[in-house]
C-alpha cells in the first residue's frame, strides 16, 4: 500500500530525514518508536504534504501512485489521514461545520452526494460516543479549549469519520490517562482492517499492549535503524536505546 | 507654499427648494458657511489615509436627478423606505400608519416640526471632526424623519434602501434623523446600493437621538459599486438607560468612509457597536468611531474586523473619550485585522482619552494573516483549499455577522461574501 524509498527530508534548510525505507501493506500496522526529535513527526508531516517540510531526495506512493506529487488534500482523498501530535485550536469553526465539510469532500470525491445536516449530525454523534466525546463538544469551536486527552479523542474520531487508507498515528497515546488510553486504542482497533494499514508513532511500548503492531521501527538520527516484530518494543521498553548505538544525549532526551 | 485646497464652488448650489422654510434656512446657513471650506488632505490627521482618495470634482458636485422611479428591485419584506438618488421616495416606500410612529419625508412637516428639527439637525455630531457631514448639511434634499413616541415599539426592522443610479456623474446626500422618544424600540437597516457606472459620490448623514430608555438598533450595508465614493456619518445621543447597538457590514469602493459618533450623555446608557469590512482590489475603506462617555455608569462595547485582499486598504480608528464626569464607565474596544495578501495594507488606531479616575477601559488591535498550520489541518481531512481558505476567514467574522439581528442582511451579507471568496480564492 505505502512504499518509502530513500526519503529525505529537511526543514529550514537542516536536513531531518536522512533517507528513510519502509513498506507497509493493507490490513498492517507498523509502530515507529524513537527518541524525541529523531524526525518521526517529520516523517508524518512529510507523508501528509506539509510544505512546511521539503523533500529532496526520495520516492513514497501509496498503491502505485506517486504521493509527493499530490496537494495535502488531494492526498487526504485519496486516504491518507495525519493523526496530529498538536493538534490545532481553531475558533470560530464549529467542530461539526469542520467534520460535515471534511466528510462530503471526501464523499464529493467518491461521487457520492452531499450528507445534510441532519444525517451527518447522527453519523457525527454515534461516533462521538465510540470515542466518548460529549457530543456537545460538535458545537464548540475545532478543539478549542479541550484538553490533551480531548484533543488527541478528535483525531480518532476523525479517522473514523472519514475511514482512510492509512491511518497515521502521531503520538496519539501521549498525555493520555489509562482510561483514555483504553478508549483511544478501541477507537484505533476499530480501525483496523484488511484493506486498511495504520502507521503510529509512539514513545511509549505501552500503547502496543492495547494495540499488536505487525512490525516496529526503531527511528533515530533520521534513519530507521532497526525493525522487528512487536517483541522489539518490549526489548526497547527493558533496555532503552543505546544498544542500538543511539547516542546517549538523544536517549536522554526521550525520556523527557 | 500651494494654498490648501477647499471645496469647489460648484457644490455650493442645491437644487432643491421644496423643503418648509425652517429646512431651507438651514440649509442656506450651512452652505454659506461652507464657502472656502478647507478639503482634508494628507496633513489632516482624521483623513490622512483617506484624502487621496478623495475625488470631489466638480461633476461629481451636480446632485442627481430623483426623478425617476427607483430601479430597485430589492425584495424587502415589510416596511420599507426608498431613497433615490439622495432624495426620500414615497411612491416606492411601504411603511405602517401605527399609532406612535411617525415617518415623514421632510416636504411634508408642518412648520412647528420643521423648526425643531431645523434646530436639532447637526446637533449630533462633532462638525469638526466630521468635515464631509456638513456638506450634508448644505445639499440635503428631501430627507426622512422617524418619531417614536414614549413607549412606542416598531415590531419589525424598517428596511431604509438607499439606491444612487449612476448613468450620469454626480452626488446625493441622504439625510435622516430619529427621534427615539422614552423606551421606544426601533431596528432600521440601511442599505446603500447603486447602478449604473459613472463617477458618483453619495454623503449621507444620519442622525439619532434616543431619549431615557430607548433601544434603537441600526444595521448598515454598504454594496455600492466601483464607481461610487461615500462618505457617511452617523450621529448618536443617548439619554439616560438608553441602548443603541450598531452593526456596520461594508463592502470596499474607490473610497468608503464611515465616522460613526456615539454621546453616550444619561447614565446608565450603553451602546454596542459591530463592524466588519471587507476590501479587495485597490478598495479603500476608513471607519472612523467616537464613544463619548460624557455621564457616569454607562457601557460601550466595540468590535471591529477589518478583511484586506490584493492592494486594498482598510483603516480603522477608534476614538473613545472618557468626561471628568464619567465615573464607572466601562469601555471595551477590539480591532482585529485580516490581511489576505501581501499588497493589502490596514492601519488601526486606538485613541483613548480618559479623565475620570474611576473606569475600565480595555482596548486591543491585532494584524495577522490566515494561520498557515490551521489551513494545513483542515486540507488535511480533505477540505479544499479555497473551502478552508473560506473557513478561516469567516472564522474571522462569525461571531459578527450572526450577531446582526435581521435575516435579511445576514443572508445579503453572506452572498456577498461568497463573490468575495470567489474572487480572492479563485486560485486556491
Ligand atoms: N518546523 C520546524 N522548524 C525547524 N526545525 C524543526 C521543525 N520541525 C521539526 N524540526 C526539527 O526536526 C527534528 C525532528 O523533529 P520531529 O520530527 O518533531 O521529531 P520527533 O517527532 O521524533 O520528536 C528536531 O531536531 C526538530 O527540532
Ligand atoms: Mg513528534
Amino acid at each position: 500500500m505505502l512504499s518509502i524509498k530513500n526519503l529525505h527530508a529537511s526543514v529550514e534548510g537542516k536536513e531531518i530525514l536522512k533517507g528513510i525505507n519502509l513498506e507497509i501493506k493493507a490490513g498492517e500496522v507498523h509502530a515507529i518508536m524513537g527518541p524525541n526529535g529523531s524526525g518521526k513527526s517529520t516523517l508524518s508531516q512529510v507523508l501528509a504534504g506539509n510544505e512546511a517540510f521539503e523533500v529532496t531526495e526520495g520516492e513514497v506512493t501509496l498503491n502505485g501512485e506517486n504521493l509527493l506529487e499530490l496537494e495535502t488534500e488531494e492526498r487526504a482523498r485519496e486516504g491518507i489521514f495525519l493523526a496530529f501530535q498538536y493538534p490545532v485550536e481553531i475558533p470560530g469553526v464549529s467542530n461539526l461545520q469542520f467534520l460535515r465539510t471534511a466528510v462530503n469532500a471526501m464523499r464529493q470525491h467518491k461521487g457520492e452526494g452531499e450528507m445534510n445536516a441532519a444525517e451527518f449530525m447522527k453519523l457525527a454523534k454515534d461516533v462521538s460516543k465510540q470515542v466518548d466525546l460529549d457530543p456537545a463538544f460538535l458545537k464548540r469551536g475545532v478543539n478549542e479549549g479541550f484538553s490533551g486527552g480531548e484533543k488527541k479523542r478528535n483525531e480518532v474520531m476523525q479517522a473514523l469519520l472519514l475511514q482512510p487508507k492509512l491511518a497515521i498515528l502521531d503520538e496519539t497515546d501521549s498525555g493520555l490517562d489509562i482510561d483514555a488510553l483504553q478508549v483511544v486504542s478501541n477507537g484505533v482497533n476499530a480501525l483496523r482492517a484488511e484493506d486498511r494499514a495504520i502507521l503510529m508513532v509512539t514513545h511509549y511500548q505501552r500503547l502496543l499492549n492495547h494495540i499488536v503492531p505487525d512490525y516496529v521501527h526503531v527511528l533515530a538520527g533520521g534513519r530507521i535503524v532497526k525493525s522487528g516484530g512487536r517483541e522489539l518494543a518490549l526489548e526497547l521498553e527493558e533496555r532503552g536505546y543505546g544498544w542500538l548505538g543511539i547516542k546517549d544525549e538523544e536517549a536522554a532526551n526521550s525520556a523527557n | 507654499m500651494k494654498s490648501a485646497p477647499t471645496l469647489s464652488a460648484a457644490f455650493l448650489h442645491p437644487a432643491g427648494q421644496s423643503l418648509p422654510e425652517p429646512l431651507l434656512a438651514l440649509r442656506k446657513q450651512r452652505g454659506t458657511a461652507l464657502v472656502d471650506m478647507p478639503l482634508p488632505t494628507r496633513k489632516t490627521e482624521n483623513w490622512k489615509y483617506s484624502s487621496k482618495y478623495l475625488k470631489l470634482t466638480d461633476e461629481i458636485a451636480i446632485s442627481l436627478p430623483a426623478d425617476r422611479k427607483s430601479g430597485s428591485s430589492l425584495a424587502v419584506p415589510g416596511y420599507k423606505v426608498v431613497f433615490l438618488n439622495g432624495v426620500m421616495m414615497p411612491e416606492a416606500s411601504e411603511y405602517p400608519d401605527l399609532s406612535g410612529i411617525t415617518i415623514e419625508r421632510f416636504s411634508d412637516l408642518d412648520d412647528d416640526t420643521a423648526t425643531t428639527l431645523a434646530e436639532r439637525m447637526d446637533s449630533t455630531l462633532d462638525n469638526n471632526a466630521v468635515q464631509m457631514a456638513r456638506l450634508n448639511s448644505a445639499r440635503f434634499e428631501d430627507g426622512l424623519l422617524i418619531r417614536l413616541a414614549a413607549d412606542a415599539v416598531l415590531e419589525q426592522p424598517l428596511f431604509i434602501v438607499h439606491e444612487v443610479t449612476a448613468d450620469a456623474s454626480g452626488s446625493a446626500y441622504p439625510r435622516i434623523f430619529v427621534e427615539a422618544g422614552r423606551n421606544s424600540q426601533i431596528t432600521l437597516v440601511e442599505e446603500y446600493i447603486s447602478s449604473g457606472s459613472e463617477s458618483v459620490m453619495v454623503n449621507t448623514v444620519t442622525e439619532l437621538a434616543l431619549a431615557d430608555g430607548a433601544n434603537v438598533t441600526s444595521i448598515r450595508l454598504n454594496t455600492e459599486g466601483e464607481n461610487v465614493q461615500h462618505i457617511g456619518a452617523t450621529g448618536v445621543r443617548q439619554q439616560r438607560s438608553s441602548r443603541f447597538e450598531s452593526h456596520c457590514v461594508g463592502f470596499g469602493g474607490p473610497l468608503r468612509r464611515h465616522d460613526l459618533q456615539v454621546r453616550l450623555e444619561g447614565e446608565g446608557a450603553e451602546c454596542k457597536l459591530n463592524g466588519v469590512v471587507v476590501t479587495q482590489g485597490k478598495q479603500h475603506y476608513d471607519n472612523h468611531t467616537t464613544i463619548e462617555h460624557v455621564a457616569a455608569h454607562c457601557n460601550s462595547e466595540e468590535t471591529y474586523r477589518n478583511i484586506a485582499a490584493d492592494q486594498s486598504h482598510a483603516v480603522f480608528n477608534g476614538r473613545i473619550h472618557i468626561h471628568q464626569d464619567a465615573q464607572k464607565s466601562n469601555a471595551d474596544m477590539n480591532n482585529k485585522n485580516l490581511l489576505l495578501s501581501n499588497g493589502a495594507e490596514i492601519d488601526t488606531k486606538p485613541e483613548l482619552e480618559i479623565y475620570a479616575d474611576d473606569v475600565k477601559c480595555a482596548h486591543g488591535a491585532t494584524i495577522g494573516q490566515l494561520d498557515e498550520v490551521s489551513l494545513f489541518y483542515l486540507v488535511s481531512r480533505g477540505i479544499g483549499r479555497r473551502e478552508a481558505n473560506v473557513l478561516l476567514t469567516m472564522a474571522f467574522i462569525n461571531e459578527l455577522v450572526e450577531q446582526i439581528p435581521v435575516a435579511q442582511v445576514r443572508e445579503t451579507a453572506q452572498a456577498r461574501l461568497n463573490q468575495f471568496f470567489d474572487q480572492t480564492f479563485e486560485g486556491a
